[in-house]
């Protein structure tokens, strides 16, 4: 299962920072797990923005990685890179909600708190006028586009790869696929998204 | 055409991670440098190079959103609302939470299972219970072997037919 704490893949035999931290909250130290969250809470959010393009419900799911991290802490055994395997564990759960019949009901529900909670969304440029504002809005959703319209493995490939600058063999790892499969999702996927973001990638290349 | 229809071995699955990487700056130096001088010469992977730089680029632009405030204030409550919930309280979670549904297909395969055993046996009725040679033999089968030896005996009638007509036609 997913959320089994066994994380032999992609395994390296020396346990990184992250594990070792890991192996502290084993211990029950739970300034260890702080430290985790601190270091991995905004990552994991923004790979699972990107996932499933729902503010708050890429929230509600970096919230369940971390409460199986957390759950699961009385068994870990740091046979692999932390990052791969919580990565693997938020995967698994993005691929589970984009795939649920419910996920309609779910986003109605959420789309109604979203006014109370979310501020509003900020542009990096200062004080930009209406057009460029709008500009930058339309070139984000086609991206945003694009990516949403890739299969579900290769957007997460895609998202991994580009975003998280994962190795291949985590991605492997995640994905539960072998590194040369990784190879050609990506290569699909990014032949999709030139071909899709063409008229950008051209006016980027001139 | 795509890059994929070129020619050049590297634009192969196998072997793009090399141009990928490239792209992404990700590439060392040595492998890098052997890489451009194939490219001086390669048109189709000096081609995916500048577009896929330029993809990079447009993909650079999608930055993602604010974290709210309260994130690991809610988290934290989850964490003490699970560790002071009863057993039956988790293991509903647990459910909720979907780790059954991996079961569902040998639940499946099981109940198929134990539907086709009992349909198997149901319709076995002893003719003469006790009687040896005879045990385990039913009505219906006994019906279907009646059954097929009447085919086989219209078969018969309808190609002798058949025959017949063949042989006065060549005539």
């Amino acid at each position: 299962m997913w959320e089994r704490v066994n994380t032999t893949m992609g395994a390296s035999p020396v346990p990184d920072l992250d594990a070792q931290l890991m192996l502290r909250v084993r211990d029950g130290d739970e300034d260890s797990f702080r430290v985790l969250l601190e270091k991995h809470r905004n990552p994991l959010i923004h790979f699972l923005y990107r996932m499933v393009q729902d503010q708050p419900v890429s929230e509600e799911l970096a919230q369940e990685v971390f409460l199986r991290i957390y759950r699961s802490r009385g068994s870990y055994e740091p046979t692999a890179r932390f990052t791969t395997w919580m990565f693997r564990i938020a995967t698994h759960l993005a691929l589970n909600w984009l795939r649920d019949e419910k996920n309609e009901r779910a986003t109605e529900r959420l789309d109604e708190d979203r006014g109370s909670d979310m501020p509003a969304r900020e542009l990096p440029d200062k004080k930009p006028s209406v057009e460029q504002r709008m500009v930058y809005q339309a070139r984000l959703q086609e991206i945003r586009d694009a990516i949403s319209l890739l299969p579900e493995k290769q957007r997460a490939a895609v998202l991994m790869h580009k975003y998280r600058e994962m190795e291949y063999a985590q991605i492997a790892s995640a994905l539960e696929c072998s590194e040369s499969a990784v190879k050609s999702l990506l290569f699909r996927a990014y032949e999709t998204l030139r071909a899709r973001l063409a008229h950008m990638v051209t006016r980027g290349a001139l | 055409m795509t890059h994929r229809e070129m020619t050049c071995p590297l634009l192969s699955d196998d072997s793009v991670d090399v141009l990928l990487d490239y792209s992404a700056g990700r590439l060392d130096k040595a492998r890098s440098a052997r890489l451009e001088r194939h490219m001086e010469a390669c048109d189709a992977c000096a081609a995916f190079r500048v577009e896929q730089s330029a993809l990079w680029s447009a993909l650079d632009e999608w930055e993602p959103e604010p974290v709210s405030m309260d994130f690991n204030r809610r988290l934290w409550h989850k964490i003490d609302v699970q560790a002071a919930a009863p057993w039956y309280w988790r293991l509903a979670d647990s459910l909720r939470m979907g780790t059954w549904k991996s079961a569902i297909p040998l639940a499946a395969a099981a109940l198929v299972v134990a539907v086709g055993f009992m349909m198997d046996h149901q319709g076995i009725t002893p003719l003469t219970p006790g009687v040896a040679g005879t045990k385990g033999v039913s009505i219906t089968e006994v019906d279907q072997v009646e059954k097929t030896l009447d085919d086989v005996q219209l078969l018969k009638q309808f190609d002798s037919t058949v025959t017949e007509a063949g042989a006065s036609k060549t005539m």
